[in-house]
């Protein structure tokens, strides 16, 4: 024995197959070919005879080849004739070589010449004495091709090509076919362990040319057991199976006279169709052929190589029980968990968020650190500021750790006084003034603050806490402006708690130490050159951790910092010209909120001066892009989509979006920031191999501490890497690895749904939509018409439309996607629902409509008054007829409506609407009469 | 394992195509059959291969075609020649089923094999049967070779038929009235079936090629005979020519394969019912 290991799958770049072929003919996966040598001196006539005595009603051809038979010219004459299906009967073709030798290739349909049946034919050319007459084999049609497993990462664009390589095992035992299933069965239970595997083999069970078999693989089941029970199952006669699930891997098998070429399909008969063969040294061969569309080069040779691993242990001579098996060994598992590594090592040394920021102010005390409508704000004017308000705090009785909620409208009170509690030593519970005041009360509760910092009059009273106003704490520490107040915590203490609503259960506190914020800072400072030529926005609510980002990302690189009022964050075009007034460079946004920017960017006058966009908080679709990308070229502005997690401390990876990936509707999320790493994990808590999904865990330095007093969920989402021993976080996040190291996110575990037995993304849906030409944005949710009864759910889908209808979309629909996959209704919106912190709402999507919303022209009258006026742009934001005294929000108005009906005003000439009158006047005949006066 | 199925020795526009050639023993057709070959094509090379009574000029012959065939041969071709005369319905679908049986499948046809002369009078000089064959084998011979291969093509909802026209497809020539109104059929031919077949994606094309060099190689002889029909010399004939092309120059066999290449090919996948001149801009006067 030469070597345990496999020999290396491929030398040659993981970008194509060693092979390529274009689509195959009609015919080919179900055709099998024999080639066998025939040894001077060849007799044409005898040939003939023989064909004729075995396969009457075959003809022979003769084609000379004017080349010698171990020429390129003779190998591709042979590759040719056997890669050439025949219709029906059997095809025998005489290849004569400039030198003495011949090759015959025989060509049959497996179902009528099966493989023992067309070895028997072969061997009469060299004067074989069995009868080699056909046996015919009935052939099962398997579930159709669609578009290859999950983890297959094809190439949409390869159409019907496909791919050819091979591999040598020395050493590898052959096994037989039922091992080789046992292999397959594993790995597939791997590779997508939500379903039972499905494996396929041809001609592995007399009278039956494909054969589909589930296999179950309990965890306990020895390898051997499990190579058993199918060497049973293969000796039974056929089962019935009434419907063929889809098969993603096949095997077929060339273990005859190795002298032969045999080739058990001309085109791949499933996705993957791996062949296990001999080559000349008699050494097992593996070759594979997979279409391209389905199956990309690298991942068929990674599922060829865990193949041949998982093969040896099967065959082992103590097998392992089917949990305990590799599918790689340690070395290539070594490969896969540096993959999910950032490329540079992290250099950041842990410290307190004031201490860094102190560093500021002592560099640059007259820069700009923050400005407001009318208010500028240098480094040491917030730094008193904050010292102020902090020794308020500390006069409040406030203490090193406690919790001090704060609830204040976005403004420059607000991070004056997020930055004096941390100078206080204690870690602030951000809440949105905009929260209902259940919610409001429910944080305050359940943190168990110490001080509430708001202003908000309306704030509910929760006994034993107080609230005091920013005023009153600067009143009372007046005498602290030189020096904040001596505390004694360090960086790995909590800087802040932001709650976070899953989607069940509580919302529950994510607690976050000072030195998982810095090192944010020091893994992406270099990278996107942040520093006190920067202008950022502080857009998002300070209960949502993208707002950490803004405010640390700022005043820790000596930037400026524009606060964003409310009403101007809601409105793209206020925000725009914010943007253009303020030179802002660095903006962050939610995608959703991007795509409204985005339109406004196309109408807006004023030059950009936007250096760098981060996208974070939702997936983005990365298409809707484009028009970005036409005004704003990536030499001028640079693109950064970051996946993230409140428990990560905001953000965990970071990649450039380019118009190429844009093109290529690109769901990747890049690499992991210095000091973090990603793996993909199966519901087991193994890693999966490149290209499979599985759940995103999380390491490294911004791993949270946990969640606040709920020790349970702590244990449950936040554990130690085995392998490493550093912290991680289960996130709940679908993604998987690409080959390359970037990381693809998927969408949310909870949202694979099951919906009549069939377990469905909705998310997948979400991006097959957002492909479609014409959709700006798309949502998907899944609906019981009985909350209590499974049988009356349906898909719901809701889509933001440039151009076209419903009707097209759902055509499209039906040619990438399967029918239990297609939504039960497609609802045409203006715009989708955004939540408080800028992602799609989906509590907020209208029931759907039956019929898609006609954007055309109002029922009544409009345009010779105002309120007529109103009254179709109305109609055609609802889709549906509305009255004069209807309420803009009763009717499911939201913002993001506003801001559509805003523009659709423009364009039919009707006067300019602010946000806010509309707001302060919601029905349409308040509405026109504030217009008329205004 | 041998060199990339896609990257044959010329090339691979045609890998793994089976392309019918009518014609082929010698001029266009062996131009196109060798181009074919380069190109990755397998090929059934079909002829009559023996003069033809009332064809003032000898035609193909069986050796011409051998040499054909093996030049598609050394090409790395596997070849199928066929004998066979275009006016003869039930030889060309017997050639047509032995193709299939050989190859599995038809792609490609190219409807070259015509006849130049009897030529060389005025309509009213022309007899009954010099016009009845002109019009047999140079129209009906494609509209027949259509007939036996549509089936094959249109069943599998693929294919590519190039018919080889001509200038004279496009324009009059004094004194070749019969072989203008073939050559016009042949347009006409190409128009209507590529309708007929657009629905189940067979593409029909027609090819018009100028005046094309007699060529040593591939045994050439229509401007000749062109010449000689018209009772004048070669040399002055060419001369002629020349002065009215645009460009200059003749065309050369290679030029019109090359053409028929890129139709053949799925590079044109969308071109169908089109006319392309390959005349060096001669019809565009």
């Amino acid at each position: 024995m030469r070597t345990l290991q496999p020999s290396p799958p491929s030398t040659r770049p993981a970008t194509g197959p060693a092979r390529r072929h274009p689509a195959a003919p009609a015919g080919a996966p179900d055709c099998h070919a024999l080639r066998i040598r025939l040894d001077p001196p060849v007799d044409d006539d005898l040939v003939g005879a023989r064909l004729a005595a075995h396969a009457g009603a075959a003809r022979l051809w003769v084609e000379p080849v004017a080349d010698a038979a171990d020429s390129p010219a003779a190998a591709r004459r042979r590759d040719r004739e056997l890669a050439r299906p025949v219709a029906a009967g059997l095809r025998a073709v005489l290849i004569r070589y400039a030198d003495d030798p011949a090759d015959l290739v025989l060509v049959a349909r497996r179902d009528t010449w099966d493989p023992p049946a067309l070895r028997r034919l072969g061997a009469a050319f060299r004067g074989g004495t069995a009868d080699p007459a056909p046996t015919p084999a009935t052939d099962r049609p398997t579930a159709p091709a669609g578009g290859g497993p999950a983890w297959g990462l094809g190439d949409p664009r390869a159409g019907d090509a496909w791919g050819e390589d091979r591999t040598v095992l020395p050493g590898h035992p052959a096994g037989d076919p039922a091992s080789w299933l046992a292999a397959l069965a594993v790995l597939l239970a791997r590779y997508q362990p939500e379903e039972t595997p499905v494996v396929g083999a041809l001609g592995v069970r007399a009278g039956e040319d494909v054969t589909v078999l589930p296999v179950a693989t309990p965890d306990d089941l020895p390898l051997d057991a499990l190579t058993a029970r199918l060497r049973d199952r293969l000796a039974a006669p056929a089962e019935a199976a009434p419907e063929q699930p889809a098969v993603p891997v096949g095997l077929a098998f060339d273990l005859g006279d190795p002298a032969d070429e045999y080739v058990p399909c001309l085109a791949p008969r499933f996705p993957l169709t791996v062949v296990v063969g001999r080559d000349a040294d008699g050494h097992v061969e593996l070759r594979w052929r997979h279409r391209l569309r389905a199956v990309s080069p690298a991942v068929a040779a990674q599922v060829v190589r865990h193949l041949a691993h998982l093969h040896r242990q099967v065959t082992a001579a103590t097998p392992p029980p089917v949990a305990a098996a590799n599918l790689d060994n340690p070395a290539e598992r070594e490969k896969v968990a540096v993959l999910g590594r950032p490329a540079r090592a992290l250099a950041s040394t842990p410290r307190r968020l004031p201490e860094v920021f102190a560093d500021r102010v002592a560099e640059q005390p007259d820069a700009v650190a923050l400005s407001a409508e009318d208010a500028r704000v240098s480094y040491r004017e917030l730094d008193e500021w904050s010292n102020r308000l902090a020794h308020g705090l500390r006069a409040r009785g406030v203490r090193d750790g406690d919790l001090v909620g704060v609830c204040l409208d976005r403004s420059a009170e607000l991070v004056a006084t997020l930055l004096a509690v941390l100078k206080a030593g204690a870690v602030y519970v951000p809440m949105d003034t905009a929260y209902p005041a259940d919610r409001l009360a429910y944080t305050v509760r359940d943190s168990g603050l110490a001080v509430l910092v708001t202003t908000h009059a309306e704030f509910p009273r929760v006994d034993g806490v107080t609230a005091v106003t920013p005023a009153a704490l600067a009143e009372a520490g007046a005498t602290g402006v030189g020096r904040p107040p001596a505390v004694t915590g360090g960086p790995a203490d909590p800087a802040y708690v932001i709650y976070t609503s899953g989607s069940t259960g509580r919302p529950k506190g994510v607690v976050v130490p000072h030195a998982n914020v810095v090192a944010l800072l020091d893994a992406t400072r270099d990278d996107f050159g942040l520093g006190p030529a920067d202008v950022w926005t502080f857009f998002h609510s300070a209960a949502f951790d993208f707002s950490v980002w803004e405010i640390w990302g700022a005043l820790l690189t000596g930037g400026h910092l524009v606060v964003v009022p409310y009403w101007v964050s809601r409105s793209p075009e206020q925000f725009h010209e914010l943007l253009v007034e303020r030179r802002v460079t660095v903006l962050n946004q939610t995608p959703s909120s991007f795509a409204q920017l985005v339109e406004a960017d196309r109408e807006a006058a004023g030059p950009l001066a936007v250096r760098l966009v981060i996208f974070g908080g939702e997936p983005l679709d990365a298409r809707s892009l484009l028009p970005w990308f036409d005004r704003h070229p990536e030499s001028a502005c640079r693109l950064v989509n970051m996946f993230g997690i409140t428990e990560t401390t905001v953000h965990v990876t970071a990649g450039d979006v380019t118009r190429a990936g844009a093109l290529a509707a690109s769901r990747s999320v890049g690499r992991p920031l210095p000091g973090w790493s990603v793996r993909v994990r199966d519901s087991a808590g193994r890693p999966v191999p490149p290209g499979v999904p599985g759940e995103i865990h999380v390491g490294g330095v911004g791993v949270a501490a946990g969640y606040l007093g709920r020790p349970d969920l702590t244990a449950e989402r936040f554990g130690v890497d085995p392998e490493t021993g550093e912290r991680t976080y289960r996130s709940g996040d679908r993604g998987r690895l690409l080959p390359d190291g970037t990381l693809e996110h998927l969408g949310r575990i909870d949202n694979q749904v099951k919906l009549r037995g069939f377990r469905i993304e909705l998310d997948e849906i979400r991006s097959v939509l957002t492909e479609c030409p014409g959709v700006a944005a798309a949502a998907v949710v899944l609906r019981r018409t009985d909350p209590d009864d499974p049988a009356t759910g349906r898909i719901d889908a809701y889509v933001v439309l440039t151009e076209g209808g419903a009707a097209p979309l759902r055509e499209r629909l039906r040619r990438m996607l399967p029918e239990y996959m297609l939504p039960a209704t497609i609802t045409v919106l203006p715009a989708l629902p955004t939540t408080a912190n800028g992602k799609v709402d989906r509590d907020a999507l209208p029931e759907p409509a039956a019929v898609p919303a006609t954007p055309e022209a109002p029922a009544e009258g409009a345009g010779d008054d105002l309120a007529g006026g109103l009254l179709g742009v109305w109609q055609q934001v609802f889709g549906r007829p509305v009255g004069i005294a209807d309420n803009f929000f009763e009717l499911g108005g939201n913002s993001l409506l506003a801001v559509r009906m805003a523009a659709i005003m423009r364009e039919r000439g009707l006067p300019r609407l602010h946000p806010r009158t509309l707001y302060l006047n919601p029905t349409l005949r308040g509405l026109a009469d504030a217009l008329r006066s205004g | 394992m041998s060199a990339d199925a896609t990257t044959t020795a010329g090339g691979a526009r045609l890998a793994g195509k089976t392309a019918i050639v009518t014609g082929a023993a010698r001029g266009i057709g062996r131009a196109c059959a060798t181009a074919f070959a380069a190109q990755g094509a397998d090929l059934v090379l079909l002829d009559r291969a023996e003069d033809l009574p009332g064809v003032p000029y000898p035609l193909g012959t069986a050796s011409q075609l051998a040499h054909t065939v093996a030049l598609c041969r050394d090409l790395g071709a596997a070849v199928l020649p066929v004998r066979a005369d275009v006016r003869d319905l039930a030889a060309l679908v017997a050639a047509v089923e032995q193709a299939c049986e050989r190859f599995g499948t038809v792609d490609v046809l190219v409807n070259n094999a015509g006849i130049a002369a009897p030529s060389g009078k005025t309509a009213d000089e022309i007899t009954e049967d010099e016009w009845s064959l002109m019009i047999d084998v140079d129209l009906s011979g494609a509209w027949r070779m259509t007939k036996a291969v549509g089936k094959v093509m249109t069943g599998r909802r693929a294919g590519s038929i190039v018919n080889v026209a001509s200038t004279a497809g496009l324009v009059g020539y004094r004194h070749f009235a019969g072989y203008v109104a073939a050559k016009h059929g042949i347009v006409g031919l190409t128009r209507a079936t590529a309708l007929d077949y657009a629905p189940m994606k067979v593409r029909v094309n027609a090819l018009c090629p100028g005046s094309v060099r007699d060529d040593h190689a591939v045994e050439g002889r229509m401007l000749s005979e062109i010449a000689r029909s018209l009772d004048v010399p070669v040399a002055e004939h060419e001369e002629t020519f020349l002065q009215a092309q645009p460009m200059n120059a003749l065309i050369e066999p290679e030029d019109v394969a090359s053409a028929a290449v890129w139709l053949a090919s799925d590079e044109s996948r969308q071109v169908t019912g089109s006319v392309l001149t390959v005349d060096g801009g001669f019809t565009t006067r």
